[in-house]
């Protein structure tokens, strides 16, 4: 029996390439969930900073909505980490 | 711990996360609109991060009490 075609060999060659392909799959399911949740909260933010921001759409956004949105997502970023915290630090 | 236990593993750590992070999105929609009544300023007032905690945690009671009074009526 030649080293290719013995049992061993094949086994070891087909599980170690399925664990690379395993792991590269779980890489890119972890990439892919952080990109949609990145997608998700920015449509949040976008909504939520022009319903407080731009209340009389213009002909060009002015330097006090700008500065309006600016904060906006500021503001808005600091209310989901006090949200986060506030689930997590006090177990009722 | 052979390969698919391992996926099946990750999997359900991913799909926890996913959720509790879900979660904390809805609370902060429904939480930034009962407590942000005014124009964004350049940081959160403490009337405002107060409310946001205490939204998101009656939130939580609700939940709790919603829960149980659906058993109740199993």
């Amino acid at each position: 029996m030649d080293s290719f075609s013995s049992p061993s060999s094949l086994s070891s060659g087909s599980s170690e390439s399925s664990g690379r392909s395993a792991e590269a799959m779980m890489d890119q399911l972890k990439a892919q969930l952080a990109q949609a949740y990145a997608e998700e909260f920015l449509e949040t933010v976008r909504s939520k900073c022009f319903a407080k921001c731009i209340t009389k759409p213009g002909t060009s956004l002015s330097g006090s909505e700008s500065s309006c949105v600016s904060r906006c997502v500021e503001r808005y970023i600091e209310a989901t980490g006090i949200v986060g915290r506030a689930l997590f630090s006090s177990p009722r | 711990m052979d390969k698919s236990e391992e996926l099946q593993q990750f999997l359900e750590l991913e799909k926890q996360k996913a959720m509790v992070s879900e979660m904390v999105g809805k609370l902060t929609n429904v939480c930034w609109d009962k407590c942000i009544t005014g124009t964004p300023g350049s940081k959160l007032s403490s009337g405002e991060s107060s409310c946001l905690t205490n939204c998101a945690q009656r939130y939580m009671d609700m939940s709790i009490i919603i829960m149980k009074r659906f058993q109740s009526m199993q």
